[in-house]
């Protein structure tokens, strides 16, 4: 009788996950195979001709080629920045404002503007309104300041610095209200306690604070780093890799190599490549989640 | 505990030069929206103009209308949340609830789903589309977005099912109600408000969505993150018109963002507040 009830039950269980489960498998998965077979193969709709299995061509290729080393390199560069930066920031503005006694719920309304923007339109305002040469917010506070008139999408290092700044901007606010959230959640009693054996602020943060609140950390870690290294269409509005390939981290090489060159074989390898790194850093990131 | 006043000013100061910060480049797309171009061009910027509605009219209704491309969006956005919701509900039930076998291997390959990079999927659907001649159609389009907007509905979803106490359903089962009338009228009604956030979010990620967009789109189906660089080209930018554009496109994302402010912390993390591990 009850193992005819329990079949029941798993038969309605997987009648309900089923559905979700077959157009995952049919729009992620198959979509990765079939990427996976277009990176071993010749596919340029520029020279359609030469289509053919490739083998390990296209993989090889990347060892020689200096555009993908430089993508990698900057993928690297504008992952770890972002999100150290993220994190200090959200960190240290969080453990602040626990501190200000009224006035958080407005700081917490504005930190919600940048997150809810459209990263391609976060990345047009900036383009046009604060980091245009002359016009721009930026120059003028620049040369306020008499650091006078920078080209700052123009210049190489300072584009750079302006696709991490702005990604920054968008996605600290994340990382703050996080873990604010998480600070907020924290039983009071054990700091009233510490505070008894008069442990000092620092010790308080780095013996009681910091443990507690290392899971939700490591977690924000983890999906500002996923947010990185997927990002694109704000660097796309802002300078579009450029100048050069000054700001082309990989998914914007990727994305050139496809669907400007038309060369979607090379273009494949270069999204498995992503798709190896993501995966070796996320591998990494979920061991450091295990408690010590 | 005792503090300063000193101290306290330079709390409130640090925490004002941040609001300043998230808040400006929306507020200066703001004003620049009702400015005319040449009061845009003005060195050094300007805070005092005469304000005009010429831009809004123009990108809504004139030469430069986005009529068409919010509608594109609209219509793209609702359609994956339809499909999303349809798809997610049951088989987030399931994983939270229901004695689902493998339910951790399901779990974790939903999970995994998520760690695709977009441009790496944006290959194949194009080359594949492409054969069978959906580029620039809204099903395409639609297929594509269930990528991110499926697995993230799962999760979150998830989390709000297991909030539920489990007395409810095992009372209604007692009733001889049957699993999918608990379901329906008893479990359902108790994660309404989980239900409204999540289609919230699923709306505005497809809302903002621009890679697929742009690459999957075409004359038909064009969404206005794409439009957006309609008013920016080689030879002029159109900057005030661009600015109205932008705050017309962002006005109900952030009406909906600010409306489910108090939710937002819990969308994002997905669990990750209560301190880690799910299981």
């Amino acid at each position: 009788m009850l193992s005819k009830v329990a079949a029941r039950e798993r038969r309605f269980a997987i009648s309900l996950f089923l559905p979700a489960f077959i157009v995952l498998i049919a729009t992620t998965t198959i979509p990765l195979l079939y990427l996976a077979w277009n990176s071993v193969h010749r596919v340029d709709m520029t020279m359609p001709w030469i289509a053919g299995f490739a083998g390990a061509d296209n993989y090889a290729k990347m060892l020689g080629d200096p555009r993908f080393w430089n993508s990698f390199e900057l993928t690297i560069v504008y992952t770890a920045t972002t999100v150290v930066l993220q994190m200090l920031i959200g960190l240290g503005l969080a453990l602040l404002v626990m501190q200000i006694p009224r006035g958080q719920g407005l700081l917490r309304i504005a930190a919600i503007i940048p997150i809810v923007l459209a990263p391609v339109v976060v990345g047009l305002f900036w383009r046009t309104l604060i980091l245009a040469p002359d016009f721009g917010v930026m120059d003028f506070i620049a040369r306020a300041l008499g650091l006078g008139a920078h080209d700052w999408l123009g210049d190489p290092q300072l584009a750079l610095a302006s696709v991490i700044v702005i990604h920054t901007w968008q996605w600290t606010p994340f990382a703050f209200l996080v873990i604010l959230a998480s600070l907020a959640s924290l039983p009071p009693d054990i700091f009233e306690a510490a505070r008894i054996d008069r442990a000092s602020g620092f010790q308080r943060f780095w013996y009681i604070t910091l443990p507690l609140i290392r899971p939700a950390l490591v977690i924000v870690v983890i999906m500002r780093m996923m947010v990185a290294l997927s990002a694109f269409a704000a660097i796309f509005a802002v300078t579009g890799g450029g100048p050069g390939t000054a700001t082309e981290i990989l998914n914007l090489y990727t994305y050139r190599t496809s669907f400007t060159e038309l060369n979607f074989g090379y273009g494949a390898a270069l999204a498995i490549v992503l798709l190896v790194v993501t995966l070796l850093i996320s591998y990494l990131m979920f061991r450091l989640r295990a408690p010590r | 505990m005792k503090r300063g006043a000193i101290a306290n000013a330079a709390l409130i100061g640090v925490a004002g030069i941040f609001l300043t910060v998230w808040t400006f480049p929306v507020l200066w797309a703001l004003l620049t929206s009702f400015k005319t171009e040449r009061d845009v061009l003005a060195y050094p910027p300007t805070l005092f103009f005469t304000p005009t509605l010429g831009n809004y009219a123009d990108v809504l209704f004139g030469a430069t209308t986005i009529l068409p491309n919010l509608i594109s969006s609209f219509i793209v956005s609702t359609l994956t949340t339809i499909v999303t919701m349809g798809l997610a509900i049951p088989a987030a039930y399931a994983l939270a609830r229901l004695n689902l076998p493998a339910r951790r291997a399901g779990g974790f390959y939903i999970l995994a789903t998520q760690m695709l990079p977009p441009v790496g999927l944006i290959i194949p659907y194009f080359l594949f589309l492409q054969k069978i001649g959906w580029l620039d159609s809204y099903k395409g389009m639609t297929l594509i977005y269930l990528t991110f907007s499926l697995p993230f509905a799962i999760w979150l979803l998830v989390s709000y099912f297991e909030d539920i106490p489990r007395e409810m359903e095992e009372a209604a089962l007692i009733d001889r109600a049957g699993r999918l009338r608990a379901f329906l009228y008893i479990v359902l009604p108790q994660v309404s408000g989980g239900l409204a956030v999540t289609v919230i979010f699923v709306f505005l990620n497809a809302w903002n969505e621009f890679l697929f967009a742009v690459v999957l789109g075409g004359n038909n189906v064009r969404q206005v993150t794409v439009a957006m660089f309609n008013f920016i080209s080689v030879e002029q930018t159109m900057w005030a018109k661009l600015a109205a554009a932008a705050i017309v496109t962002m006005a109900p994302v952030l009406l909906l963002g600010l409306f489910a402010q108090r939710h937002i912390v819990k969308g994002l993390t997905v669990g990750a507040v209560k301190g880690g591990g799910r299981r």
